[in-house]
């Protein structure tokens, strides 16, 4: 049984917004590349392209390292709103 | 010579004047090893991600520089020890497009201390010549508005 496919088609985000260097710490501009629990999503999730994936890692590492991005969320800190702390 | 950023965070059970001698402390030691400070960018207090020695919020800061690639050792060394930092990034800006983003960011933040200066000086000019009240009133609309006009041009850049 071969289900049609549901959802649009995916394209990388960052391609469109023609995204050149990602500065980790703009965080808002990872939010499409994270999970709920703050994991970095694949990129057969995302339809991110290569080129942005690689950046995406990069700046997702960073930004944990200097606390503007948690590094796990488990289940005694999950919140209502998870994607708050990006939009400080 | 190399295009750098440093971001710190100091623990913001700090004083004003304490973490402003801290900031001023960075400041120090890089010109000391031959940085040269484009831009200083203050990001203020904010929520950390995850608690760091128990500490929920932190005083960000971030530094745009150029420096010899000896002056980043001795800035990590010397905030490695000082307790008061809790965390610190240093990134190198490398290639063409990252450079372009340094570039731009140093715009962003780069003081902005020629165009208050002349303003002022504008000011002092001006007001002393002609020092009739209806002058005085006039003079002060006008330069509130050159203020106004400034203000709105920086914020357009």
């Amino acid at each position: 049984m071969a289900e049609k496919r549901k959802y649009a088609r995916k394209y990388c985000k960052y391609c469109e917004a023609k995204v050149e260097f990602m500065d980790y710490k703009e965080t808002k501009m990872l939010k499409h590349s994270l999970s709920e629990r703050y994991k970095i999503m694949p990129r057969r999730l995302t339809g991110n392209c290569k080129r942005h994936q690689e950046m995406v890692e990069l700046t997702i590492k960073r930004a944990r390292a200097a606390a503007l991005i948690p590094y796990v969320v488990n289940t005694k800190q999950v919140v209502a709103t998870p994607f708050d702390l990006l939009n400080q | 010579m190399r295009h750098y950023e440093l971001l710190t965070v100091l623990k913001p059970t700090l004083t004003e004047e304490e973490t402003k001698a801290k900031v001023n402390f960075i400041r120090e030691v890089l010109e000391k090893n031959g940085a040269n400070i484009a831009a200083f960018q203050e990001m203020g207090t904010r929520r950390l991600a995850y608690p760091i020695e128990k500490l929920e919020r932190g005083y960000y800061s971030v530094f745009y520089f150029t420096a010899p690639t000896t002056a980043i050792l001795e800035v990590e060394r010397l905030i490695r020890i000082t307790e008061e930092f809790i965390r610190f990034m240093s990134v190198k800006y490398e290639n063409q497009k990252e450079m372009a983003y340094w570039n731009r960011q140093v715009e962003k933040f780069a003081p902005k201390v020629e165009e208050e200066v002349k303003v002022e000086e504008t000011l002092n000019e001006e007001s002393p010549k002609e020092a009739t009240t209806e002058d005085l009133v006039s003079q002060e609309a006008v330069s509130v508005e050159d203020k106004v006009e400034v203000e709105t041009k920086t914020t357009q850049e």
